[in-house]
């Protein structure tokens, strides 16, 4: 294992080497730094040039230029990084990657989280429905999204998703129309997900876009998107729903103490609705507070499902934790509808919350609940348009795989010794299912960190990629060395952990080899 | 434990913290709210002091317009308006020519110091060179061979050829307020030479020294540059050079102290800064809006879809036609084509042997006048406006003059008698015209002429298709030396015989281009060289009176249009965007365009699109 790894990363430190001295190289003859004065009339423009060939050592051969780059670049490993400075505004580039790289984990984590969740959830039910008209919709759909090109996603977003959704804000009306499309356009897509013979497709049909035309009228008449709150009734009918379906999925309803055991985590959740209220004062609430919180809840569902004792206590533990966290959460979501109308009535947002630009709102000093609102408005587009692209993606994978799996000998005897569909579906198809999916994850992280160039610029997010950018047009080639060590590190790293995760998930595989 | 039991201790929870809801609310969230504007732009500020080499950039020159008091700035019409709130400035003698700055006593730093003749002080012995005892030097691997003497030398990395013109110490009056410099001889900017410091005195030599005394520390660099005492002028020129640059804001507040209208309150690295009014302030003209944050985005398509959002209240991105027809369909806001600083003009090269070398034509000069003449009478000026400016720019007009901006005071004048009528409006009428003079030159056609010009940048890629189609209807056959590097190529004149690129104005005296025309100038690639265009710009150089140096000009115009030295062709287009609510919006084509007169911003107070109902008390929620 020491060896293998310690194999790996020397021939990865070679392969890096390489990289950088060929990408240093072709930096040296596409970028110019003299070219802007060229064009200077000034009557010192000898002297100027004169003085940034001595500032950037264009003199001396950039090969040597590199190797010096390098020796800086190896402080790295004895903790004094030195990759330079950018000649334009004189910051160091380690203190560029600094304040690049948060900004770029935060654009892209959320997304990643995301689309990993939503690709594999839909992958999976088109996988269960395979040849059904949700099957072809999914797979119509997400090559739809494959194909599209992200900058343009990114404006259609801006211009439906901030300004659109921003005018309609301005009298949030949903017109009798648009209300029987959307209604009739769910209740479609649900009875596919659902799925069963002709009457239950009518039945499920029918409720959906009932449900979804009284969700909708409820929201339109009472202007609930100006001033939006959850309240202790949604959060109990949405518990409800979490706690069954939890349930479902992870014991089965037939397991009566794991259902109720969820249940009485919801029900301890809604007693501790208005007691939250106080822990949730700007005075107290940080982010540190809600992790701590959402410990607490998982624990608290432990305890309780652990209270319910019988011989499975761990389905119930397991189940009641997940519910307590996910009811925290909309407790947590209702607090933040809270900020909503004073956040966006604000003269600094001017009632257009949704932002197209930059990852805060200036000069707005507001609390915990404020800022997390502000984030949230301008995380939202960018955070859809990254999710579109690995989306897709993943919702193939994880289809694809789960197809396979199902496929295997092993599910026919699962079934064959009468095992419920839930449990040959969940716990013996779906683990195995995830294992080609867990080596695409790395990979496609390290990816997104790097590629994110054209979401970052489009939304003025002054992340990696930006740096990226700005390097290559003012021709500044430290900060887009610095850029190019810090993706190809990410990406060497993702490619050992792929190796080792492979290992661990299936094992047929060793790395001792 | 029974379920029954959790259930009713659940309830009883529930109950009780209802009861205590009722009692009092939890605090609610509040906000501070004050009048503002954003304005998009596309780079981010960098640094405090943009008198160094690294710092001369129009991001940073537009903050500090708005954060540091001048003693004059250009009006609309280009006019140099002085600021006699701030201080005066006369020519107190001709003979040496001696100017007096005289600041008013009032005007301070924004951590209390005043503000006074050590800071113009300051703004000139940086930029003079006479301190300068040491460059950075280099063996062939680059290394720096004489670290110690640039560690303990004097090096300001700024330079301008105004400071360098007075080479004698000023004086400076007891009180602090008089600081008086002596020319080594007359010179036609003297007006535009000198401003207060971007950066403070007495925060330089505090940041340098450690002092932390205004009036001593002031005194002390004084003393330093008086008697080149170089222990000091050492540690001063690196703070100078190296210490107030910086990406967000610091918390050292001597880094960014502000003279003027507004301080920096906010600088959020690669997003956004924000600058408060000072209340104080009353050294000039004075702003209406209380706080200005300009937001960073280099997407121009983002830039306008930020301003149709409200996100930002104006902008003034790159221009393209994408851009112009993105903002032609946004309602709510207003744009308009804007000429920017820098001008696109066509050079030939005299001394290469090539078609406009007399040379050529075994030393003819006329033959080789009439050459170029020809060649410069066959681009096609109209339908390069036409088809690459005007999409932008809907009223822009072709430049007719090598030195002047339009728009400028003497622009008008100048252009009505500088000769460029021998161009025509009527690219047909020139073509014709110039197919007459190479017939009378008797030149064998087609001439091959090698032209370079910037290759990947789209708009002079279709420059050089329409000149060379215009120009092989004349006579001409141009070769395609497009190059990524023109740049470099520029001075290496035997690889090429014409060229297209643009030049930048960075103020409105005509001495800021001498260098294009004289013998051996550094900007005079083309090997141009004239007895009387010398003399007229010797004699322009020492001139101080604006007639005159309108008259010169007229002289030297008519001479280079006469010589076929080139032809200037379009001022490059910008887009200007703004908000109906925000009033006030106006460019200039110089540093610092669109923030020139923030003072007259202004924004509709209902700038909010109003909410239906009041917002409700966050009690009132609660109970719901």
């Amino acid at each position: 294992m020491l060896a293998f790894l310690g194999r790996r990363l020397l021939s990865s430190a070679v392969v890096l080497l390489g990289a950088t001295f060929i990408v240093y190289m072709l930096l040296s003859i596409a970028l110019d730094p003299l070219e802007e004065l060229y064009a200077s009339s000034a009557p010192n423009r000898e002297q100027l040039i004169e003085s940034r060939i001595d500032q950037l050592n264009l003199d001396t051969p950039a090969a040597i230029r590199y190797l010096m780059w390098l020796q800086g670049a190896a402080g790295c490993l004895i903790g004094q990084c030195d990759l330079g400075t950018s000649w334009v505004t004189g910051q160091s580039v380690t203190a560029m990657l600094g304040s690049a790289f948060p900004a770029t984990a935060t654009l892209v984590s959320v997304a990643i989280v995301v689309a990993i969740a939503l690709g594999v959830t839909v992958g999976i039910a088109s996988a269960l429905r395979q040849y059904t008209g949700f099957d072809y919709g999914v797979t119509f759909m997400s090559f739809v999204l494959y194909s599209l090109p992200s900058f343009w996603v990114a404006v259609l977003l801006k211009l439906w998703g901030a300004i659109g959704f921003n005018d309609f804000l301005a009298d949030p009306v949903i017109s009798p129309q648009a209300v029987a499309g959307i209604s009739l356009i769910g209740g479609l897509v649900w009875q596919a997900i659902v799925g069963g013979a002709a009457r239950r497709r009518a039945v499920t049909f029918l409720v959906a876009a009932g449900a979804t035309a009284a969700m909708l009228t409820f929201i339109s008449a009472t202007g609930w998107l100006l001033d939006p709150s959850l309240g202790p009734v949604a959060i109990g009918v949405v518990g409800v729903a979490i706690a069954f379906g939890v349930t479902a999925l992870s014991a089965g309803l037939r397991n009566r103490r794991a259902l109720h055991s969820a249940l009485t985590v919801v029900a301890l959740g809604l007693a501790l609705y208005y007691p939250l209220q106080f822990a949730f004062q700007p005075a107290y609430a940080s982010g540190l507070l809600m992790v701590g919180l959402a410990v607490v809840a998982a624990g608290s569902g432990l305890l309780v499902g652990w209270l319910f004792g019988g011989p499975d206590r761990g389905q119930s533990m397991r189940g009641a934790a997940i519910t307590a966290v996910l009811v925290g959460a909309l407790i947590a979501v209702d607090r933040l509808m809270q900020v909503w109308q004073l956040y966006s009535s604000s003269s600094r947002v001017g009632g257009r919350p949704i932002a197209t630009i930059g990852s805060q709102t200036p000069g707005l000093s507001g609390d915990y609940w404020i800022e997390t609102m502000d984030t949230f408005t301008h995380l939202v587009l960018p955070t859809i348009a990254l999710i579109l692209i690995s989306f897709a993606s993943y919702t193939r994978y994880s289809r694809a795989s789960l197809l396979e799996v199902m496929n295997q000998d092993y599910i026919r005897t699962a079934r064959a010794k009468g095992l419920p569909e839930r449990v040959v579906t969940v716990r013996h198809a779906f683990r195995n299912a995830l294992i080609p999916l867990a080596t695409i994850v790395p990979l496609d992280i390290a990816n997104l960190f790097g590629g994110a160039i054209i979401t970052e610029r489009i939304f003025a997010w002054s992340g990696m990629g930006t740096m990226f950018i700005t390097g290559l047009d003012r021709d500044d080639a430290n900060p887009i060395m610095g850029y190019f060590v810090v993706v190809g590190m990410m990406l060497v790293v993702a490619n050992i952990i792929v190796d080792l995760v492979y290992a661990a998930l299936d094992p047929r595989i060793r790395v001792n080899a | 434990m029974k379920i029954r039991r959790i259930g009713a201790l659940g309830a009883v929870v529930a109950s009780s913290a209802l009861v205590l809801s009722a009692c009092e609310a939890p605090g609610g969230s509040e906000l501070v709210e004050d009048t503002s504007v954003a304005i998009g732009w596309n780079q981010a500020f960098y640094s405090q002091n943009n008198l160094t080499s690294t710092g001369n950039a129009a991001a940073n020159a537009n903050i500090l317009y708005l954060t540091n008091t001048q003693l004059f700035y250009y009006d609309e019409g280009l006019n140099v308006v002085r600021n006699e709130d701030l201080g005066t400035y006369e020519v107190i003698e001709e003979d040496p020519f001696t100017v007096q700055y005289t600041i008013n006593e009032g005007p301070t730093w924004s951590d209390g110091a005043p503000l006074d003749a050590y800071d113009v002080f300051l703004y000139w012995a940086a930029q003079n060179d006479q301190w300068d005892n040491v460059a950075p030097e280099y063996d062939d691997e680059g290394n720096l061979i004489n670290e110690e003497e640039v560690e303990a030398g004097v090096f300001f990395d700024s330079s301008s050829p105004g400071a360098n013109a007075i080479s004698q110490i000023p004086e400076i009056s007891d009180d602090g307020q008089t600081v008086t410099f002596v020319y080594d001889q007359p010179r036609s900017d003297w007006e535009v030479v000198l401003q207060p410091s971007p950066v403070a005195a007495h925060a330089l030599v505090d940041v340098a020294l450690g002092e932390d005394d205004p009036a001593v520390a002031k005194q002390r660099l004084y003393d330093a540059f008086a008697n080149n005492v170089s222990e000091d002028l050492g540690p001063i020129s690196r703070a100078w050079n190296d210490d107030f640059n910086f990406s967000s804001l610091p918390e050292d507040e001597r880094l960014y102290l502000s003279s003027g209208a507004y301080v920096m309150t906010a600088f959020e690295e690669g997003q956004y800064l924000t600058v408060n009014a000072r209340d104080d302030y009353d050294w000039g003209p004075e702003a209406r809006i209380e706080s200005v944050t300009v937001r960073y985005s280099e997407d121009p398509l983002a830039a306008a879809t930020a301003l149709q959002n409200g996100e930002v209240d104006m902008i003034s991105p790159q221009a393209s036609v994408d851009l112009v027809a993105t903002l032609e369909g946004i309602d709510g806001i207003q744009f308009q084509g804007t000429a920017e600083g820098t001008y696109e003009h066509v050079d030939v090269i005299f001394d290469n042997n090539g078609p406009f070398d007399a040379a050529s034509y075994d030393g003819d000069e006329e033959t080789a006048r009439l050459v170029r003449q020809a060649f410069l009478l066959s681009v096609p000026r109209a339908e390069i406006m036409e088809k690459l400016v005007r999409p932008i720019q809907e009223d822009a007009v072709v430049r007719n003059s090598h030195n002047a901006v339009p728009g400028a005071p003497n622009y008008d004048e100048l252009t009505e008698n500088n000769g460029s009528d021998m161009f025509s409006e009527d690219d047909e009428e020139n073509r014709q015209r110039a197919i007459e003079l190479l017939e009378e030159a008797g030149v064998d056609t087609p001439v091959d002429v090698r032209f370079l010009y910037g290759q990947g940048n789209v708009r002079r890629e279709n420059q050089f298709e329409l000149i060379s189609v215009s120009a092989s209807q004349v006579g001409f056959n141009l070769i395609d030396e497009g190059d990524v590097m023109w740049g470099a190529r520029l001075a290496q004149t035997t690889t090429y015989d014409a060229s297209l690129f643009g030049w930048q104005s960075t103020n409105t005296f005509a001495l800021n281009s001498q260098a294009n025309y004289v013998t051996g100038g550094v900007n005079n690639f083309g090997g141009y060289s004239d007895e009387q265009m010398d003399a007229w710009w010797d004699e322009l150089a020492v001139n101080t009176d604006p007639e005159v140096e309108t008259e010169l000009l007229i002289q030297i115009e008519r001479q280079l249009f006469e010589d076929g030295f080139s032809i200037p062709i379009f001022q490059h287009p910008g887009v200007m965007a703004w908000r109906d609510e925000f009033a006030g919006a106006s460019t200039i084509p110089l540093s610092p365009t669109i923030f020139w007169n923030f003072w007259e911003w202004d924004i509709d107070p209902e700038d909010s699109i109003e909410i239906t109902e009041e917002p409700l008390d966050e009690a009132d929620t609660e109970e719901e």
